[in-house]
């Protein structure tokens, strides 16, 4: 049993281990300058992560995706949460939404650099775009099902409309919005990368595309290791703290369900 | 939901969007921002018109259309396939699974550049993008689908002597179906996002060569016209989808 439990624990590393045995084979029978090896790869990552100008870059990026994530998921639980439970405030949001989705909210980026400049606020209101979207849904779609019942008796006890919703509604759609936001997570790893490469001025996404301009080609394959790295990471980290704040809800599958 | 409902459903929905686009035009009329940044939406319209007569901005829209088809249909024949792979056998979902959890949070744009390497900058680059970015939703949701089909199904078709075969094509693809197709649906907007993403970064052509075109030269008006014409598009494949989702499920109950 205890060796189950290990192995586990060990499949995603190993998943990745064999991701790069894989890659490195191909590269190997590839021959190709422009693919090099998992190994090459790897050995250019710490002097990337060496350099002082890269790091702050990672950094500026890593804090303009926590601020945009973050002002996401204030404004749009709530919002999820008030057109799952009012029928009006649904109907009067979902055409909206519905017609943004399909956008690609780092196409808006060139736009809004005419706007407000190359600088972290276009960047940090694209996350916030591509982010809020999956977020509002998933709480709408938690809140829809909160069982009426328990709003009854909230109600019968005497709560307000707004205690119910906070003390009510919002524990009960929890697991769903949290699904929400773990896409949303991913969602703002993308859009940060997309934005960076369209406004090339700072951060990761700026690294990952001059390098392939420039034609380093392990500096290209190391940035890709190392996002990926971060978007493996948080996921991982995220989903411990979802397993914490969930804990009473059935077991979900351990991965991601949804990537809208 | 009786008539009036939803009469009063859509009209409340509309409020929001004629908002916005009495806000747009107000901000320019106003004077508050330069035609230049913001122009009207009348003009912008009026241009999307224009464009759509002509055979080239066409030819960019088949363009992209055909990247975003051969990508999507890629994903979903991969995704079903290995989702049900996954759900029927215990020794592939023990394969499937970690790599799954490793491969699906990564951010796959940041592939782009080893794909445009690999495969160039032709169609090839662009359609593997697509397909690896639609591909898990569409998988995750076959997987999930197949795996809580009702176990009494499966026992009673095994007990009416159906091959096992049988049993995968005639009980749990159908039983899968909703989830699968949900599945599709999330896949379809990721590829609509995902290949005019990959049009602005490298592409001759397309619509999004044709956003990064604009941008390039200041073209406020044909910067809009692209993006506008990509949600219509996504709203046209969503509607189709719809419409072959429910004839697929035309006998199951409302879902």
């Amino acid at each position: 049993m205890r060796s189950r439990v290990l192995f586990a624990r060990l499949a995603p590393l190993l998943a990745c281990v064999g991701l790069l045995a894989v890659w490195q084979v191909a590269a190997l029978t590839l021959n190709n300058d422009s693919f090099p090896t998992a190994l090459d790869s790897i050995r250019a990552i710490p002097s990337i992560l060496g350099d002082k100008e890269a790091l702050i870059n990672i950094l500026a990026s890593l804090r303009r995706m926590a601020i945009g994530f973050g002002t996401a998921v204030l404004v749009s639980i709530p919002l999820g949460l008030l057109m799952g439970r009012s029928r009006s405030v649904a109907s009067f949001f979902n055409p909206l939404l519905m017609v943004i989705y399909p956008v690609p909210k780092a196409a808006l980026m060139p736009i809004i650099m005419l706007w407000l400049g190359v600088g972290d606020l276009s960047k940090t209101l694209v996350i916030f775009l591509g982010v809020s979207l999956p977020v509002i849904y998933h709480s709408f779609e938690g809140a829809k099902a909160v069982e009426e019942k328990m709003l009854w008796s909230g109600a019968a006890m005497g709560l307000s409309a707004v205690e119910r919703l906070v003390r009510i509604v919002l524990p009960a759609a929890l697991p769903e919005i949290l699904t929400g936001c773990r896409t949303g997570l991913v969602l703002a790893l993308i859009t940060m990368i997309t934005s960076e490469m369209i406004a090339r001025q700072s951060g990761a996404g700026n690294i990952l595309f001059n390098a392939l301009d420039m034609g380093q080609y392990d500096t290209v394959f190391a940035m890709i290791i190392i996002i990926g790295g971060m978007g493996i990471f948080l996921d991982a980290a995220f989903e411990r703290m979802r397993e914490r704040l969930v804990r009473w809800s059935e077991p979900q599958f351990d991965i991601p369900l949804s990537f809208s | 939901m009786n008539g009036r409902d939803a009469t009063r459903d859509v009209l409340l929905g509309l409020i929001p969007i004629a908002l916005l686009l009495a806000i747009w035009q107000g901000t320019v009329s106003l004077g508050l921002a330069p035609p230049t940044l913001l122009p009207p939406p009348g003009l912008v319209f009026m241009r999307m018109a224009q464009l759509l007569a002509t055979a080239s901005f066409n030819q960019e829209i088949l363009a992209t259309l055909f990247r975003l088809f051969a990508g999507f249909s890629i994903a979903v024949v991969l995704g079903i396939a290995i989702g049900l792979a996954a759900a029927v056998s215990p020794a592939i979902n023990a394969a499937v699974r970690p790599v799954v959890r490793v491969l699906a949070p990564l951010p796959k744009v940041a592939l782009y550049p080893a794909l445009l390497l690999l495969l160039g900058f032709g169609h090839e680059s662009k359609i593997t993008l697509v397909a690896a970015d639609a591909l898990f939703p569409i998988l995750l949701s076959t997987y999930y689908g197949a795996s809580t089909v009702e176990q009494k199904l499966i026992w009673s078709a095994m007990a009416a002597g159906t091959p096992p075969r049988e049993i995968l094509f005639k009980v749990i693809l159908p039983g899968a179906a909703p989830s699968i197709l949900t599945g599709c649906r999330i896949g379809l907007v990721i590829s609509c996002i995902v290949v005019f993403l990959a049009e602005m970064i490298t592409s001759t052509d397309g619509l999004g060569h044709v956003l990064i075109t604009a941008a390039r030269t200041f073209q406020a008006v044909d910067m809009f016209v692209p993006l506008i014409t990509i949600s219509l598009l996504g709203l046209i494949l969503n509607g189709l989808l719809q419409a072959v989702r429910s004839y697929l499920l035309r006998g199951f109950p409302e879902v």
